[in-house]
């Protein structure tokens, strides 16, 4: 028995963690919200020299060949420091899908310059008025002469300006595919939406006969679907440690401010009423640590629990990361409700991550099909202890 | 990350498996044996179990081979709770003396209390209880009042004690009282070993709101204890309170175990239960709340397989026990209530008109309102976590 990350994972956690406090953590986020993308390119170069972005590429392909376990604890530091970019649907979303499903063309020409940080990823899924259900793709792409014409509108697209390339789902004949656009292709056009989360830019994308090589699509026309799913799978499990750390911010910093600010000649985190409350949010945090840590087990290791796994992992540290946010602000009072204090940036994340691809109301139905519980007859599956 | 069973540790399992098929009582396994109901019964059908467990070293596995036990490792306890939930196995009638007092005689009691007692923890021939809790000590445990007062060579004790558990099958008691006013509260405590079986200590049954009878009330009047019954240095009590509690939480495995077998229930009682022909399990707002059950009974079975990770690099418990104890049994109480609604208006009926289980989900959740008060209140528990895991300051009155 060993429910742990191992001493080396720990060990890079720190390099991270000491690179995001030299570039002051937030200040990275709080650039990118008065419109320097700068920084964040910059931070993007920082972490792939410490090698974040190499960790789960194969090393035929100038990655370390490390499993998804190892991607915990960069995304636990990225979460806590809100670390705008691309980097969970790039690492968690792109690379392993174009790993296990692309062609080798697609493998020759994209996970190395992943590796390398040359290649960001954004995905453009929903569409004006629509669900992230099978239905609510309604792009339509077209044959002409071995390629496909993308023509529709895709919307609520994140930091399309700093992605290089674009997953789009697509339909084609009826069966969803999955396209990879480059984000400079000709027909694109990029109209800014503003952003509840300033922290992470939305567009809306407009497709006009976008001509894209059916080359570009990953797997087969009609295994887009699928495909996505699995992806999602290892994106959940990504995001799941991603919100982990940044609930894991989030309680230091309530823990802290109850122990400096005074009233009643006390520091507030001496009243029952104070303290109790970042207990609560301690013990919902560790709560989802081990969840998440299982999913990425459960990921990494292909195990038979691995949906239900991965699917409670995202459910659980979403509500817990909303909770926590909020009731950080209150444990701050007054200066929790400023501008000034971080403590709002993490509110507006956790909004943003809340339905993120996929609303947490269809996950809920996953997990339950995975369970065996819509089907009626059927006796309920023995725990699967670990 | 590894969670797989090594095969000393799978063989070990396959042993106490084997044994438990084999000595159960006959009936036990396909649910057709029914424990005694009346108390005498019941109290020598738990002591002839446990003196079966102890013959064949199944009693204390944790305990030294030279007092019993097996030396087992951490991961054979482990083991040991999820299989003795698995068959759900009668209760240890000696838990007191198994897991609290025994440990800690070995740990503080001299070579002659070592000699005199232990061994007779072990087959069940005496039975222990916990003089702990009393009207105006709970939480707060420092203010026992209970005194003891030196009288040649022997201590005259005078006092009430509650919440004792088993005392009324208990042959001894691990008492803790006053001998001298200390310039702390927690000064001039000292702890007793004390004969149940005498004038001066009379038990009095305290009725659950389950119906059931697992506590006491103890009243000593003049109740005697020599020389030899002090466990640890007169007035220097507190740390031998504390080391025996210390012992205490190795229990929170059995709860964790527990809670994944009673969640399975649950969803068989959704699967059973049906309202004009529908089974409930086929409403989505009940799979919903299942699965939120699910996720928080699985995520404490991983929190604390994540604490036991750690208790098996550092050699010991951690103070995060107390996140474990506190979160299994707010969700164990969850589970219950849960179990009472899904039940709808039904759930009001009561044993034999119970239309569910003998009411067996009514007898829980009514007993689940202790489990976040027994063992030390959620709100004990947020205190420790708080001041001894996030480092906040000391509650007022400390």
């Amino acid at each position: 028995m060993d429910f742990s990350l191992s001493q080396e994972q720990e060990m890079f956690r720190q390099y991270v963690r000491k690179y995001l406090q030299d570039v002051e953590t937030t200040k990275i986020a709080r650039d990118y919200i008065h419109g320097d993308i700068n920084t964040v390119q910059q931070s993007l170069a920082g972490l792939n020299e410490l090698g974040c972005t190499q960790l789960n590429i194969p090393e035929q392909y100038d990655g370390m060949g490390l499993g998804k376990l190892d991607l915990v604890p960069i995304f636990e530091e990225l979460g806590a420091a809100l670390v705008p970019g691309l980097h969970l649907e790039t690492l968690a979303l792109a690379a392993p899908m174009i790993e296990q499903f692309g062609s080798d063309e697609q493998k020759q020409t994209y996970l190395p310059s992943i590796a390398s940080a040359e290649a960001t990823f954004t995905i453009a899924w929903l569409e004006p008025g629509r669900s992230y259900k099978k239905q609510g793709i309604q792009l339509q792409a077209q044959h002409d002469a071995g390629s496909l014409l993308l023509q529709g509108v895709k919307t609520l697209v994140p930091d399309v300006e700093l992605a290089t390339h674009i997953i789009v789902p697509v339909r084609v004949n009826e069966q969803i595919a999955l396209v990879i656009v480059e984000s400079d292709t000709a027909g694109l056009t990029v109209s800014p939406l503003q952003s509840f989360d300033e922290t992470r830019k939305l567009s809306q994308l407009q497709f006009d006969n976008v001509r894209v090589s059916t080359n570009q699509v990953i797997g087969q026309l009609d295994e887009g679907w699928a495909i996505l799913n699995r992806g999602l799978l290892s994106f959940n499990a990504g995001l799941s440690s991603w919100l982990v750390g940044a609930t894991e911010r989030i309680v230091q910093m309530a823990n802290e401010y109850a122990q400096i600010r005074e009233q009643f000649g006390n520091p507030i985190g001496r009243f029952q009423a104070i303290k109790h409350r970042i207990v609560d949010m301690k013990l919902d945090l560790e709560t989802a640590r081990s969840l998440s840590y299982y999913a990425n087990w459960t990921l990494e290791t292909d195990a038979p629990d691995k949906v239900e796994a991965i699917v409670s992992a995202r459910i659980f540290a979403t509500q817990t990361f909303i909770r926590a946010a909020a009731d950080n602000i209150q444990i701050h009072g007054g200066i929790g409700f400023t501008e000034e204090i971080d403590c709002h940036l993490y509110v507006k994340r956790s909004r943003f991550f809340e339905n993120y691809l996929g609303d947490i109301d269809t996950y809920y139905d996953l997990a339950i099909d995975a369970l065996g519980w819509t089907d009626v007859a059927a006796p309920t599956a023995l725990p699967i202890t670990p | 990350m590894d969670f797989a069973y090594t095969q000393q540790e799978e063989q070990f399992r396959l042993e106490l498996r084997t044994w438990l098929e084999e000595n159960l009582p006959e009936g036990w396994l396909d649910g057709t044996f029914n424990m005694p109901e009346e108390q005498a019964a019941y109290g020598q059908f738990l002591r002839d179990w446990q003196r079966k467990l102890s013959e064949g070293n199944w009693a204390a596995i944790a305990w030294p081979k030279k007092h019993g036990g097996r030396d087992a490792t951490l991961m054979e306890e482990i083991i040991y709770h999820q299989e003795m939930v698995r068959v759900q196995a009668p209760p240890a009638i000696n838990y007191v003396g198994l897991h609290m007092v025994g440990p800690t005689l070995m740990q503080i009691g001299s070579p002659e209390q070592q000699e005199k007692y232990i061994a007779k923890i072990l087959s069940g021939e005496e039975v222990w209880c916990q003089g702990y809790s009393e009207p105006n000590a709970g939480s707060d445990l420092a203010a026992v009042q209970t005194t003891a007062v030196k009288d040649g060579d022997k201590w005259i004790i005078n006092g009430q004690k509650i919440w004792t558990s088993f005392a009324h099958f208990a042959d001894r008691c691990f008492l803790v009282a006053r001998t001298s006013k200390g310039e702390k509260k927690h000064h001039g405590i000292t702890c007793f070993l004390l004969d149940m079986n005498q004038p001066g200590v009379e038990v009095r049954p305290i009725i659950q709101m389950d119906g059931e009878h697992d506590f006491n009330e103890v009243y000593l009047n003049d109740a005697v204890a020599y020389e030899a019954d002090v466990i640890g240095n007169v007035d220097d009590g507190w740390r031998v309170t504390i080391a025996l509690l210390m012992h205490e939480r190795t229990g929170i495995g059995a709860q964790v175990f527990s809670l994944e077998q009673q969640f399975d229930a649950l969803v068989e009682l959704a699967r059973s239960v049906t309202t004009d022909d529908e089974a409930l399990i086929e409403q989505r707002e009940v799979r919903k709340r299942l699965l939120d059950l699910y996720i928080k009974s699985r995520g404490s079975l991983l929190n604390y397989y994540r604490n036991l990770t750690k208790q098996l690099k550092v050699g010991h418990p951690g103070v995060e026990g107390s996140m474990d104890k506190l979160f299994v049994s707010e969700v164990t109480k969850e589970l219950f209530s849960e179990a009472i609604s899904l039940q709808g208006h039904q759930a009001i009926t009561w044993k034999q008109d119970a239309i569910y289980g003998d009411s067996y989900w009514q007898k829980n959740y009514l007993y689940s309102f202790g489990q976040t008060i027994g063992g030390g209140t959620s709100e004990i528990q947020k205190n420790t976590i708080a001041e001894r895991i996030l480092g906040l300051p000391k509650d007022i009155g400390k």
